[in-house]
């Protein structure tokens, strides 16, 4: 519980000091850095759910960090212009995201809900209630990638 | 010549085909779908590998019909066929390009496939070969042409339409039972039990290969290089 408010403590803090005045290069950045640093956490998820040796506290971890990144109110970095321009690569944010807003905030929303989720049934530590929530966790990046995110 | 009941499609073949058209829809709504369904997505994919290559090598070894020299679509044959000239059995000229098309574009589909990505928790089993870039790129290209293999699979079934209400030849009830009530060709011959035992080891070997077993585990790390515990 510590752990956890001092995690979202930092993340709060990063967040609101990036908010006042980030860079157009800066918050294509932090953007990429967020969705990679959860696709790490999303592998050890998986991990321990197909490796048939499941680690409790791995992936309790694992789902508070994604958690945390869920809830860091990450649209503060989507300013406007910056459907283009490099992070630490291209972006592949597409410009719909800043006209669809409706749609966008609903993925938004459904990825929050399902990562809150994700920590919830991880703090349990059934691994096939992990593996049912990771599909849904997952089921809802995608509905982001599929409309808002370029294919290259 | 002739018309009689002929034998057409030789079972490996339907069952390939039927096979076929069971795995492709799956592999499309499970890839829509996403989500935990990415998984089965991927092994459906390396039971298409092994569907392609069993035809692939049936094409050579099959009997008469099924064998891609008997329909290769030279551009002599489809110039005869379009002008009404052609007598033939088995594919048409224009068939011929459609199953040589969705053979190819299945096949770059399954290589696409896996050696891909969806920037969430799945890789598909070889992706250590080509790395993140060209992953990232072939994964674009694999949802590109998925759209263009959903309209083949449509311009196919809409050609069986054709035939079967305008031009009366009924194309689906030879896949079904192999037979074909008035053939004007004769019926296959070849393609027996030595050919398909052949054509299934083969198969069953691409599987092996595109599930990526083979490769070497990732060295796992040395307890000296333990990493610290926060």
């Amino acid at each position: 519980m510590k752990s956890k408010l001092l995690l979202s403590l930092v993340v709060a803090t990063l967040a609101s000091s990036a908010m006042a005045q980030v860079k157009p290069e800066d918050a294509i950045k932090f953007r990429q850095s967020g969705y990679g640093f959860m696709a790490w956490n999303m592998g050890r998820i998986k991990m321990n759910v197909e490796g048939g040796n499941y680690n409790k506290e791995e992936v309790i971890k694992a789902a508070n960090a994604i958690q945390a990144i869920a809830n860091s109110g990450m649209g503060a970095l989507y300013l406007p212009g910056t459907d283009k321009g490099k992070g630490w690569e291209e972006t592949r944010a597409k410009s719909n995201i800043w006209t669809d807003k409706e749609k966008m905030g609903k993925v938004a929303t459904d990825f929050v809900r399902e990562a809150n989720e994700m920590a919830k049934v991880a703090a349990g530590g059934d691994a096939a209630a992990v593996g049912n929530q990771l599909g849904k966790l997952s089921g809802t990046c995608k509905g982001c990638h599929d409309d808002f995110k370029a294919k290259r | 010549m002739n018309s009689k009941r002929i034998r057409l499609w030789d079972l490996p073949t339907r069952l390939f085909h039927w096979s076929l058209v069971l795995c492709v829809a799956a592999a499309v709504i499970s890839g829509q779908v996403g989500g935990k369904w990415i998984d089965w997505h991927g092994r459906i994919g390396l039971l298409i590998v092994g569907l392609l290559v069993f035809r692939l090598v049936w094409g050579l070894v099959g009997s008469t019909y099924a064998r891609f020299a008997q329909f290769f679509p030279t551009p002599g044959k489809i110039k005869a066929y379009l002008s009404g000239q052609w007598r033939g059995e088995g594919h048409n000229p224009l068939g011929a390009l459609s199953v040589f098309g969705l053979l190819g574009l299945l096949g770059v589909q399954v290589l696409t496939g896996l050696v891909a990505n969806d920037d969430i928790a799945f890789r598909g089993p070889l992706y250590d070969l080509v790395g993140n870039d060209w992953s990232n790129r072939l994964t674009g290209l694999h949802h590109l042409l998925a759209n263009g293999l959903i309209a083949l699979v449509v311009l196919h079934v809409a050609a069986i339409a054709f035939y079967g209400h305008v031009r009366k030849q009924k194309l689906i009830k030879p896949m079904l039972t192999g037979w074909k009530d008035e053939g004007e060709g004769e019926s296959a011959t070849g393609g027996g039990i030595l050919a398909l035992i052949v054509a299934l080891l083969i198969a069953a070997g691409s599987v092996y290969g595109a599930s990526g077993a083979w490769m070497p585990e990732p060295p796992p790390p040395p307890p000296a290089a333990e990493t610290p515990s926060w």
